[in-house]
Order: C-alpha cells, then sequence, then structure tokens
C-alpha cells in the first residue's frame, strides 16, 4: 500500500485537548488586540480623540519659560498694555498682571468677556452688551450705548483711532471711533460685497488688527480667520476644517487670534485646547503647544451660565512672547521659540 | 353595694367583634399604604447635566432592556452647525450621512438642512439608548445642547435606581414628580 494513500492516524485524548487549549489562547489573543479603543478606555461608547491628542514634537517650535495664575477663576481673554502689563478679562473684574509681579483688579459689576488696551494705557472692556472705558488708573470714564438685544462682546481690538468689538451674539464686528460712536458693522452676510457671513455657533468671536493694515477676524463655524478693512471689505481667507494640527476643530474653530511683530498670526482652540502659529497668508508654520500641555483644558462637563469657559486666549508681550490663557484654570503661560539644535 | 354583673359575651358577639375590628385595621392599613405610596411619588428621579460627566453608564446599568435614559436637544442652545461634534465621528470623512460618518452607534439622531450652512439635529428617542456619547462631543466642542434626561414614560421609578448607584458625577437625584425636567436653556 503506497504511502500517500494511508488514512489519518487517530487523534489522542492528549492531543486533541492540548490544540483545543492552543485555538482558545489564539482566539483570547485575537479579540483582545483587535479591540484596542475599548482596551484603552474600557469604555464601547468613549467619544476617542486621543489620536489628536499627542502633538508630533518636530512641530512645537515653542517652549514654556514660566507660567502665572489669574486671581480670578473665570478669565476669559488677555491683552497687553502699555510697560507689558497684562490685562485679564475675568468674573466680573479687570485684573492687571504687571511683569514685577504687582496685581490690581477692577470691578465692573457684570461680566467682564473681553479687553483691549490703548497705546496711551486707556482700557476698554467688552461687556455683553456694550463696552465700558477706564483710563490707566482704573477709573471709570465711559459706558458706550449698548447694542441690540443679541449682543454678546467676546473679542476687541483698539487702534489709533478706531475700536472693533467682536459680537458673537450679532455675529458682526462693530466698528467704533475713540469716542464711542458707531462707524460700521463688519463680517454681515452681503451677497453684493461678496461677504460669506460670520458663523459663531458658540459665543467665541475674536478681532485683531494686523500691521498689513487689514483687520483679522475669526470665522469659526467655518473653521478658518478672515482678513477685512476697517470699512467691511472682505479680503481673503485661510483655514480647514479639520482635527488634523493643520486644521481648526470640532464645530466650531479657531476662537482666538493674536498677532506677532511681524505679522505672524497665533490661533486658539478649544476642545482640543491648542495654540499654533500661522504665516500671515495662512501657512501653517508650527504649533506653541498642544492637548498634551492642558490637562484640564478642555470644556467643562456643561458648565451653565457662561459660554466662555473653556480653550485658549492668546496675547503677544513686546518682546515677542506668547502669553496662553487656559481658560479652564486660569493659568496663564508664557512661551517662547524653542532654540534650535 | 355589689357592682353589676357583666353579661358573658357570646361566641356571636365575638365573632362579630372581631370582624369588625379586622375591617377597621384593614382599611386603616389600606390608607396608610395609599399615603405612603402618594408620598414615595411625590419625587422622581432626574439627571443634573451640570453634573453629566457622559460616562455612558446610563446605557448599560438601567434596569430597563433599553435604558429610560435619552438624549434630549435644547435647540435654543444648538449652533445648527454644518460640522456638529454631536453627529460626526472625531474626524468623518465627509460632512454627509453616511454610516461611517456617524457618531451615534444607533444612528439616533437626524440631520436635516435648514439653510446654507446651517443644520438642524433631532433625537429618534426610539432608536436612543442613552449611550452619551453625542452628549462628549456636543459638550467638548460646542455649546453642550445635547443632554441626558430619564424619561419618566420609561422610567419604572426604583427605589434605588441601578444608574445612581454607579453615576460616577453623582448627578442622579430626586426632584419633585411637578418638575420632573431638569433642561437647559441658555448658554
Amino acid at each position: 500500500m503506497n504511502k500517500d494513500t494511508l488514512p489519518p492516524e487517530p487523534w489522542s485524548r492528549r492531543r486533541f485537548v492540548t490544540t483545543v487549549v492552543h485555538g482558545a489562547a489564539l482566539a483570547s489573543a485575537g479579540a483582545l488586540t483587535g479591540r484596542p479603543a475599548l482596551a484603552a478606555t474600557g469604555n464601547d461608547f468613549a467619544y476617542d480623540v486621543s489620536r489628536f491628542s499627542k502633538t508630533d514634537p518636530k512641530l512645537i517650535a515653542w517652549e514654556e519659560v514660566s507660567r502665572r495664575t489669574c486671581p480670578v477663576r473665570e478669565a476669559r481673554r488677555i491683552a497687553f498694555g502699555p510697560g507689558d502689563v497684562l490685562h485679564v478679562a475675568a468674573g466680573n473684574e479687570i485684573v492687571r498682571l504687571s511683569p514685577d509681579g504687582n496685581t490690581s483688579r477692577f470691578e465692573l459689576g457684570a461680566a467682564v468677556f473681553c479687553v483691549a488696551v490703548a497705546g496711551d494705557g486707556t482700557i476698554h472692556a467688552g461687556l455683553r452688551d456694550h463696552i465700558q472705558v477706564l483710563d490707566a488708573r482704573g477709573n471709570r470714564r465711559a459706558a458706550w450705548e449698548a447694542q441690540p438685544k443679541r449682543s454678546w462682546f467676546s473679542g476687541l481690538a483698539v487702534g489709533e483711532n478706531d475700536v472693533f468689538a467682536a459680537d458673537a451674539g450679532n455675529r458682526v464686528v462693530v466698528r467704533y471711533d475713540r469716542s464711542g460712536k458707531v462707524l460700521g458693522r463688519i463680517g454681515a452676510k452681503d451677497a453684493a460685497r461678496n461677504i460669506p457671513g460670520l458663523i459663531v455657533p458658540s459665543p467665541y468671536l475674536d478681532v485683531d488688527i494686523h500691521p498689513d493694515g487689514l483687520l483679522r477676524v475669526t470665522n469659526p463655524g467655518r473653521h478658518r480667520f478672515e482678513a477685512y478693512t476697517f470699512d467691511g471689505d472682505f479680503e481673503a481667507a485661510w483655514g480647514t476644517a479639520s482635527a488634523a494640527i493643520t486644521g481648526f476643530c470640532g464645530c466650531c474653530n479657531p476662537i482666538a487670534l493674536a498677532v506677532l511683530p511681524d505679522g505672524r498670526i497665533i490661533t486658539g482652540e478649544k476642545g482640543l485646547a491648542r495654540a499654533k502659529v500661522f504665516r500671515a497668508d495662512g501657512t501653517f508654520e508650527s504649533v506653541v503647544a498642544g492637548p498634551e500641555s492642558f490637562a484640564a483644558g478642555t470644556k467643562p462637563a456643561s458648565e451653565p451660565g457662561d459660554g466662555m469657559r473653556g480653550g485658549l486666549d492668546a496675547a503677544v508681550d513686546s518682546r515677542g512672547r506668547i502669553h496662553l490663557l487656559d481658560r479652564a484654570t486660569a493659568e496663564i503661560r508664557i512661551l517662547q521659540p524653542r532654540a534650535r539644535a | 353595694m355589689n357592682e353589676p354583673r357583666r353579661e358573658p359575651v357570646s361566641r356571636r358577639q365575638f365573632l362579630r367583634h372581631g370582624v369588625r375590628l379586622a375591617a377597621i385595621a384593614g382599611v386603616g392599613g389600606l390608607v396608610g399604604a395609599l399615603a405612603g405610596r402618594t408620598r414615595a411619588e411625590t419625587t422622581v428621579w432626574q439627571i443634573d447635566p451640570a453634573k453629566c460627566l457622559h460616562c455612558s453608564n446610563c446605557a448599560t446599568h438601567c434596569v430597563l432592556e433599553q435604558s429610560a435614559v435619552k438624549c434630549v436637544h435644547a435647540y435654543a442652545m444648538c449652533g445648527y452647525c454644518q460640522l456638529c461634534t454631536g453627529y460626526f465621528e472625531p474626524e468623518p470623512n465627509e460632512l454627509t450621512t453616511a454610516a461611517e460618518n456617524q457618531l451615534c452607534p444607533t444612528a439616533a439622531i437626524k440631520r436635516s438642512f435648514v439653510e446654507d450652512p446651517y443644520y438642524e439635529y433631532t433625537i429618534d428617542e426610539q432608536l436612543c439608548i442613552g449611550c452619551a456619547k453625542c452628549v462628549e462631543g456636543c459638550s467638548r466642542f460646542g455649546n453642550g445642547s445635547l443632554f441626558l434626561q430619564v424619561r419618566h414614560d420609561r422610567c419604572l421609578n426604583c427605589n434605588e435606581c441601578a444608574i445612581a448607584v454607579v453615576c460616577p458625577g453623582d448627578a442622579f437625584r430626586r426632584v419633585p414628580v411637578s418638575h420632573p425636567y431638569r433642561l437647559k436653556t441658555d448658554h
């Protein structure tokens, strides 16, 4: 009889049991490795953004040099005044933090959502529907006329002759002269002027004046920042919606912007708390700080009553250092360019 | 003077008194039980949205086969976003209703166009399992207009709510039956 045609050897009991045990072990290992998300979180229903919460170290071009904490927890916006004095819109106050460590506080009687300081030290504080003006000593000088019912001022910029107030509720930037007279409204949808309109799903809208003479305005619902003339002509827009580091994540980002002396633009985001630098033409350049830098840097769970409690705000001092406000902790981080190897 | 002798209680009288006493005790017990039950049902279980941590225990720990906890939507708070983080996966392939782009494991959120670039999102309660995945997405990036509530047309109002026992945010509480929901209304 040919060996190839011999019937297979019958399985012994030992061989059968050994094979079954090996098979079960392999199947268990396969099941475990095949469910990394569940193994990592222990939750089948986890909202998993962990793959976006680590930043490639090669992209981070800034390093933290120091940190300070605003004495008022509900810190929302920061802006520099003369002498590199940092002004914080926090709670119902303007908190002034000097470089020498001194602190002064000015109570305004209602929630302060944004702040900007003129070259002469005049403080402009944005309350929900109007702007209050304080002199450099913190004495109240004026309260400008309240804007329409839905107003929610969330960003301010002050120039030589103008004050620009980002009104998230009405989705416009209100242009004032320095006496508080309204000169115009910028960013409202207008097909005739080719203005697409600002989309502001949550009360975060920011504005700054660029060295090129144009305004930069966040358009969080369209995931980009836009350039306008002071008269409201729409000039350009940059940005893409993406959780990837070069884009703007979630439903509505960026929520903050600041301008470096050379014209580069810093953006701040919420949800995934991260700050990045873009060239003036909108090209992504580097990361200032990624989500891994902010353990509690996301929005507190279902925080009631205040739409501006999450994410980051940014300001730049006279030395070109970036100051990042983490709204969740009221901490201000000071960062400088990382020394090249 | 001798006291008058009491008439001996006959068996019939004894039985009659006994039955009467039992009836009174029964009625009293019934009234007491009803009063107690009424008192217990003056409160019901509800979730405080400000304390909810979106942990998904509501989907897995309710004694009902499908949880009595459902996602509800505060339209007054909604941004009507084109890229709704309660509806879409964190990095969707595209902003369409294709299943692979949707966050909800049961496709319980319906997306409908309003006007460019706004969309409305509605919850299909028959499909919602209360897992809070959308709640986390909406709260993390957006306004938190999606949130969880115990639906009282489903809840059995257990004395010891199985979800409340494991709730890590201590968000479950007894609320008056006259105000059975804790709704968000504003930013």
